[in-house]
């Protein structure tokens, strides 16, 4: 008889003890799976809406810029260097941006606000800000329109609580405020009709702006109202100008929704003295993977000069990603313990299998089996036991994650406000499969491995006659 | 022929207090095809003296010797090793694995011993006929009696025609009729393949039926008779 037979069927002499074992493996690989992909997919969640809305991936400056944000270290792009980020194979487009502050003030109001000078066409290759603009706004005339129509009681208790809010969405609205898909042909007309917002895009021709959603409501802009801007200027020329509002976005960043104003890039290159200028140029890339942009980083910094500089994502929200690193590794203190719970579990059966199969181990030795022998019988024990728990852990995870990856938690009423007031988009999202699974199922199988020592040193402390008194 | 022979062997456990002489100079020599048993009142050294011969004890002191082999030499791996081809064991409470049928308990010791499928499988049902439990060769221990079960660890002592069985109490949890039954096979198996049987037992049945029958008191021989 094969060692992993008579180990399979020493498993199933008492079925209920294998299960449960089985079960807290099973339960520790499930929880660390989900936990890991919502903790992993957040992250991505937040990044790439970082990245999308304001840094892009890899983005070429004066190598002055990223220290000293003034407009004196912008960069004058040549045609080599627009040759030779164009020839490479990751490159897709180049994105211009002009980047720089300015004091804000429309009537009574001032604020600090970060101008960002788009390419309007380009831009929505990357952060898609025609996308972004604001198409509904709950403002209390329009929450007190919206009560006097039939609309579902859960929805009008949501719309006191989101009062003021903006979105550029109609599946955000519907999933903030709890409408349900049944009710959206005759809500969503009520919406458009009450709460609808004029708003318009930009082109590189145009004169005008578009304003965060959160800095329109502090300034008190809306569509046609005017901005007017005050700064410094290329090498300390005064930057003053006078815009109408084109539109009002919603950025997804809290942060970055509060400061921005968007204008096109020749508008903003002639507001501070400086044409031709650019703080950055946005590589639009094919592929976004972090080792993809590592070499993309590294092959263009061989082929362009000196005078720029090339910077990768994680650079340049350096503390985002230490944030980020930070939450990661609370996180795997928390899985950590979950583990240590398990192992605990596992290591009580391994304790309860040893005890009572003392003297078995004895007649066994007695009449002949090697104790490595017996050994191996109590590992393949273990491992059948621990395979069971982690694959049946693997498979109950999987739908569970490739559901959640296509269908990220949105939070809507209560929990929701809650996200945004702390500055976070109320959205939990999936990692997709990745190595994560292959750690997560090796770092199980290592307790169990561990647990499965145990035993191995008590066959081999094992003495004969001790044993067959037990 | 002799198979095993004891020479001045001591067993002195040294409890907190006092020494005590588990065994206590014990020279002996069995030739093969011996239905021995050794006797005595509990606590008279019986079951020190049947592990030593099997190697799972080591004597304080003396030789024991199997076929010239001195196991008191033999370090722990090497003992378990001789102890699969050269001794079979019966025990009091049969000590079956619980997990296998009757057949592949039997079949146990020929598997560590890696014979072919084809011989193993002939010595199997062989083994199992002559125990009379050719009908049950895919029971599991416990859907069979004491009897049948004592009948199958027997079966598997002689399994892999080691040099002698030793058999500890074989009877004691049997009733009259299922420990005749079993000393008939054993007397049978005893002279069909002169296998040697020394048992240490306070059964009556098994001293009546022992050809030789040595007897122990606190530790030493105080008498060695063998019938006719």
């Amino acid at each position: 008889m094969k060692n992993y037979t008579y180990a399979w069927r020493n498993l199933w002499r008492n079925r209920r003890r294998t299960f449960i074992t089985a079960a807290s493996i099973f339960f520790a690989v499930f929880f660390a799976l989900i936990m890991r992909s919502l903790q992993l997919g957040t992250y991505d969640y937040m990044f790439k809406n970082i990245i999308e809305s304001y840094s892009g991936y890899i983005q070429v400056q004066n190598p002055e810029f990223w220290e000293d944000k003034v407009v004196d270290n912008t960069m004058l792009p040549d045609e080599d260097l627009i040759s030779t980020l164009k020839a490479d194979k990751n490159v897709l487009e180049l994105i211009p941006r002009f980047e720089s502050f300015a004091l804000a003030s429309s009537g009574s109001r001032t604020k600090g606000v970060m101008i960002m000078g788009i390419n309007p066409e380009k831009e929505n290759l990357l952060s898609d800000v025609k996308n972004k603009l604001v198409k509904y706004r709950l403002t209390e005339a329009a929450i007190d329109s919206l009560t006097r129509e039939d609309i579902p009681r859960n929805t009008l208790r949501n719309l006191k609580l989101f009062s003021g809010s903006s979105y550029s969405g109609d599946g955000k609205l519907q999933t903030e405020l709890g409408i349900r898909d049944k009710d959206t042909s005759h809500i969503m007309p009520l919406f458009r009709k009450h709460a609808g917002v004029q708003n318009g895009y930009f082109s590189q021709d145009s004169q005008g702006a578009l304003v965060g959603n959160r800095l329109a409501q502090y300034l008190g802009l809306s569509r046609g109202d005017t901005i007017v801007l005050l700064g410094q200027g290329y090498h300390g020329t005064t930057a003053a100008g006078k815009y109408a509002i084109d539109g009002i976005v919603r950025l997804p960043a809290p942060d970055l929704d509060n400061k921005i104003v968007y204008l096109p890039v020749t508008r903003c290159q002639e507001l501070y003295n400086a044409p031709g200028r650019l703080t950055a140029l946005v590589l639009h890339i094919k592929d976004n993977s972090d080792r993809a942009i590592e070499q993309t980083v590294e092959r263009l910094m061989s082929r362009i000069d000196s005078t720029y500089r090339l910077m990768g994502w994680k650079e340049m929200n350096d503390t985002i990603v230490n944030q980020m690193d930070a939450d990661n590794k609370s996180g795997m203190i928390m899985i950590g313990i979950l583990y240590l719970v398990i192992a605990f579990g596992v290591f009580g059966t391994v304790l309860m299998m040893t005890a009572e199969r003392r003297r078995e181990m004895g007649v066994l030795i007695s009449i002949g089996m090697r104790k490595s022998k017996m050994a191996i019988i109590m590992l393949y024990e273990m491992l059948l036991i621990g395979i069971m728990g982690i694959m049946s852990g693997v498979a109950v995870s999987l739908p569970v994650i490739i559901y959640g990856y296509h269908h990220p938690i949105v939070f809507s009423s209560k929990m929701a406000k809650m996200w945004e007031d702390y500055g976070f988009e109320p959205v939990m999202a999936f990692q997709w499969i990745d190595t994560y699974f292959i750690w997560q199922s090796l770092v199980v199988a290592i307790i169990v491995l561990i647990a499965a020592m145990y035993p191995v040193f008590r066959i081999y402390r094992l003495k004969e006659v001790e044993a067959l008194k037990a | 022929m002799k198979v095993l022979e004891l020479k001045n062997v001591h067993k002195v456990y040294n409890t907190t207090q006092v020494e005590v002489h588990a065994v206590n100079s014990v020279t002996l020599d069995f030739d093969q095809g011996e239905f021995a048993a050794i006797v005595g009142p509990s606590g008279s050294g019986k079951t020190t003296l049947l592990n030593m011969i099997g190697g799972l004890d080591k004597p304080s002191q003396g030789q024991i010797l199997v076929n010239g082999t001195d196991l008191t030499r033999l370090k722990s791996s090497e003992l378990i090793d001789f102890r699969l081809y050269n001794i079979g064991f019966v025990f009091q409470s049969y000590n079956l694995i619980p997990v296998l049928t009757a057949k592949e308990n039997v079949e146990f010791i020929m598997n560590l011993q890696k014979w072919p499928r084809e011989k193993r499988d002939r010595r199997t049902r062989e083994l199992l006929e002559a125990v009379g439990l050719a009908d049950r060769m895919n029971s599991r221990p416990a859907q069979m009696s004491g009897g049948q079960q004592q009948r199958v660890a027997v079966a598997r002592a002689l399994a892999s025609k080691p040099k002698f069985i030793l058999a500890d109490e074989p009877t004691a949890n049997l009733d009259t009729r299922s420990t005749e039954n079993l000393l008939d096979i054993m007397e049978t198996l005893n002279k069909n393949e002169n296998m040697t049987f020394i048992f240490a037992t306070h059964d009556p049945r098994v001293m009546k039926k022992a050809h030789r029958v040595i007897t122990l008191e606190d530790g030493k021989v105080i008498e060695d008779r063998k019938k006719q």
